[in-house]
């Protein structure tokens, strides 16, 4: 029994100070060798750390880890909003294309929707490299649950799996904020999960620089009763607006949207050329009412 | 939560102090390195010039980088951890061909490309990786990866010290960003550009990113993978060939693959 | 986050009440997150905190709470439950990366029919108080209580000062919250509906309806 204790008291961080980036067992190669970091047991065996007193000033003196150091050689792409909404037609969700090292945008085709299984989506916020490569482990885990159990994953045991996996390696860096969406045996579920080792289940959720700005749209504009369009919609236009008004969001926004049968991708929308759009539609819906007023007609009045 | 939060570490003003003399593993040597996917070919090049500050180190140092008969890896950033990078996945790779009796696919190599820099998330290697080559269909591919793995396949990627040069008009050429077909003509197709056209965008980004960059010159080293089958004449046809430029055939690294890869060599300003 | 939560005991009760924010930074995501977690079949727990480490402590003492009660078949008193989790908050203090957690226990002794409250903070400390506040609540709920609480409270009162002390951080403290609020009694762990006029006579009225999910269902003593 005192195993049992010992495997519910907190386990160590599975990091390994020593140089075991090199292929420690040589007979471990080829097909039974481990995967980079991974081995074939599918468990993370060794992340090199750098032997000084302070590994976490280390990184922070020598990356723009946490977007707070700009001077930084080492850049690593950062900036995004993301967002997603539960409503009567399943999940939303949204994200944009960009990514930013510094100032530079070092890419505005960036896939920040991460397809885990036919089931579940995850979006990534923070830094591009962990978010992308903790989910796509996160999908392996996932395929491992299905094959042992011979069901899927719920949404809260996936999600579940990536926070004790982010939190084990708290304060030493990471730097995620994601959204897992999918749908299981309970319907739709959304969760949200960070570096910090966080997990919220919500019906609404927005993440990254330009959440505010998404927030501001989305909060204004939803109701659990939307239609399928006009989710779709809504999820779009904060994106649009985030990519307006955030300079580290814009370029594309990516739209997905879960329901009962899986995930299925809508689009791909040039930011710019979206708002310009939105805002003719806007601008003429104004006129409309505002005619409609002088006339003293009905808001609800059609046009002749 | 902010009352009982010990602040972090490297917020002490003492060790701030102490930050000149901390363990500083890392350089920055200069250079850039470009990629580009054509139909049926992917160009993949980087100038020879290896400085820190602004002394020259060498005139003549590899960034790219023969992986196997349909991949080649350029890398960029701090020299050191970019050879020793190349150095580690080429013994992946040979591993992986004596356990499989086959060579690896960019798509898998790639993937290989993220673990291995994710490996070392918490001590990274200061290497930005570009790989090029032939895709299981054949047709050409770019994947690039920011120094701790993040990555993305793309039709075209400049990284470097001339990134900020190159990208911008890459953009301009290779994506048709900004450009509006004249009244009439066929649309742009991103894609689609023949070698030709490919060579003269990769020598003349270059040899502009030599005339404002202090970083990049010397010399420029071009790969050129070909899908099986595809005419070579457009890159060794005679008549194609600039002044000074050396185009060489390197031979197959494994069996059955009939990919071919070229080296293009031309020289840069050296001032 | 500023977290806020309060406790207050009785003649035969103890109420927890804690805030149900979550978010990041200035951002709220969530004011509907239950921060009261059941420990037992009479044992319950406020938290707050470093964000991570209250969701991975709680669910370590209430994991550990459901193995001794499985072994011994009876769950632990609150004094010795009290005294187990604080441990664990001095041993996790001195070691790499402490837990920066803050809690506030309740629970009812069926033993001696008392009700118990313990403030615990993320140093070890511990108190055994009647009544007990974490986080913004500290600041300008505890006079309040000084003033109202007394000796061998009713369950009507008890809510009755409870409803003061939020009145208070609603109304002095900038941030905005909701609050989520259990009784312990001899019947166990209720949920008491913050909403109602008089949720005591709701309780009494319906108990099935303020049902707490308890993670240790009662086994039978062994014959």
């Amino acid at each position: 029994m005192d195993t049992l204790v010992r495997q519910l008291s907190r386990p160590a961080v599975p990091v390994h100070g020593e140089d075991d980036e090199a292929y420690g067992n040589a007979a471990e190669w080829g097909s039974m060798g481990g995967y980079g970091n991974l081995s074939r047991t599918g468990a993370i065996s060794g992340m090199t750390v750098p032997r000084v007193l302070d590994p976490i000033s280390f990184l922070a003196t020598h990356t723009d880890n946490l977007s707070t150091n700009p001077e930084a050689k080492i850049k690593l792409a950062h900036g995004t909003t993301c967002l997603a909404f539960k409503f009567r037609g399943g999940i939303i969700v949204a994200v944009d294309s960009r990514a930013s090292a510094g100032s530079y945008i070092a890419s505005g085709t960036v896939k920040k929707v991460i397809e885990i299984n036919p089931y579940l989506l995850g979006t990534m916020a923070g830094g591009a490299a962990d978010c992308q490569y903790w989910e796509t482990y996160l999908g392996i885990r996932c395929r491992l649950y299905e094959l042992r159990n011979k069901e899927r994953i719920s949404v809260a045991a996936a999600s579940k799996i990536l926070t004790n996996l982010v939190y084990q390696y708290k304060g030493m860096g990471l730097s995620m904020g994601t959204m897992i969406a999918g749908w299981d045996k309970t319907g739709p579920a959304l969760f949200y999960v960070d570096s910090d080792g966080q997990r919220i289940k919500g019906n609404l959720f927005s993440v990254g620089s330009g959440s505010t700005f998404a927030y501001g749209v989305l909060d204004q504009g939803y109701s659990y009763d939307l239609s399928d369009e006009e989710a779709q919609d809504l999820g779009r236009r904060s994106i649009i607006a985030a990519g307006h008004r955030d300079g580290y969001s814009g370029n594309t926004c990516n739209l997905y949207h879960v329901r009962e049968n899986g995930w299925e991708f809508i689009g791909n929308y040039d930011v710019s050329q979206e708002w310009y759009k939105y805002n003719e539609k806007e601008k003429k819906a104004l006129e409309h009412a505002g005619k409609a007023g002088v006339q003293g007609g009905s808001p609800m009045a059609v046009e002749a | 939560m902010a009352l009982f939060a010990p602040p972090p570490m490297y917020a002490d003003p003492t060790m701030a102090a102490d930050k000149q003399h901390a363990f500083n593993p890392y350089s920055e040597n200069g250079g850039s390195i470009l990629a580009i996917a054509g139909a049926d070919f992917t160009v993949i090049a980087g100038d020879t010039r290896q400085s820190e500050g602004y002394s020259i180190q060498t005139r003549y140092a590899r960034k790219v980088w023969q992986l196997t008969d349909r991949c080649v890896i350029a890398t960029n950033g701090f020299a050191a951890d970019g050879n020793n990078f190349v150095k580690r996945i080429k013994q992946r790779l040979e591993w992986y061909e004596h356990a499989h009796q086959k060579q690896m696919s960019i798509k898998a190599i790639a993937r290989l490309t993220q673990t291995m820099l994710y490996g070392n998330r918490f001590f990274p290697y200061f290497a930005y990786v570009i790989l090029g080559g032939i895709d299981e269909d054949g047709t050409g591919a770019v994947y690039s990866f920011d120094p701790i793995g993040s990555y993305e396949r793309e039709a075209c990627r400049a990284a470097g010290a001339a990134q900020s040069l190159i990208q911008p008009f890459l953009d301009n050429q290779i994506y048709f960003r900004n450009q509006t077909p004249a009244p009439g003509a066929e649309p742009f197709v991103p894609g689609r550009l023949p070698l030709s056209t490919v060579l003269g965008l990769v020598i003349d980004s270059f040899t502009s990113a030599t005339e404002r960059e202090i970083a990049v010159g010397d010399g420029l080293e071009l790969y050129v993978v070909m899908k099986k089958g595809r005419t070579t004449d457009d890159l060794v046809g005679s008549d194609n060939l600039i002044k000074n430029m050396q185009v060489q055939e390197l031979g197959a690294l494994g069996e059955g693959g009939s990919e071919r890869t070229f080296l293009v060599s031309l020289p840069l300003k050296r001032d | 986050m500023g977290d806020c939560s309060f406790g207050i005991t009785g003649k035969d009760f103890v109420i927890l009440a804690s805030d149900m924010n979550a978010g990041r930074g200035i951002i709220k995501m969530k004011s509907d997150e239950n921060k009261i977690r059941a420990l037992g079949p009479h044992l319950a727990m406020a938290y707050g905190g470093e964000t991570g480490d209250t969701e991975q402590f709680t669910d370590y003492v209430e994991r550990n709470m459901r193995l001794y009660h499985i072994r011994n078949h009876n769950a632990l008193l609150p004094p010795a439950a009290s005294a187990w989790i604080r441990r664990q908050l001095a041993q996790s203090l001195r070691s790499r990366k402490p837990y920066a957690v803050n809690l506030l226990l309740g629970g009812f002794d069926t033993t001696t029919s008392l009700p118990h409250l313990y403030w615990i903070d993320y140093l070890g400390t511990k108190a055994d108080i009647p009544y007990a506040a974490h986080g913004f609540g500290m600041y300008v709920a505890l006079s309040t209580m000084d003033k109202w609480w007394f000796e061998g409270m009713p369950k009507e009162k008890g809510v009755e000062l409870l409803r003061k002390c939020i009145n208070e951080v609603q109304s002095r403290i900038v941030v905005q919250f909701n609050f989520n609020c259990i009784l312990i009694d001899a019947d166990g762990v209720h949920q008491l509906d913050l909403s109602a006029s008089d949720p005591i006579a709701d309780l009494s009225r319906a108990p099935e309806k303020a049902e707490v999910e308890v993670p240790n269902p009662i086994i039978a003593a062994p014959a």
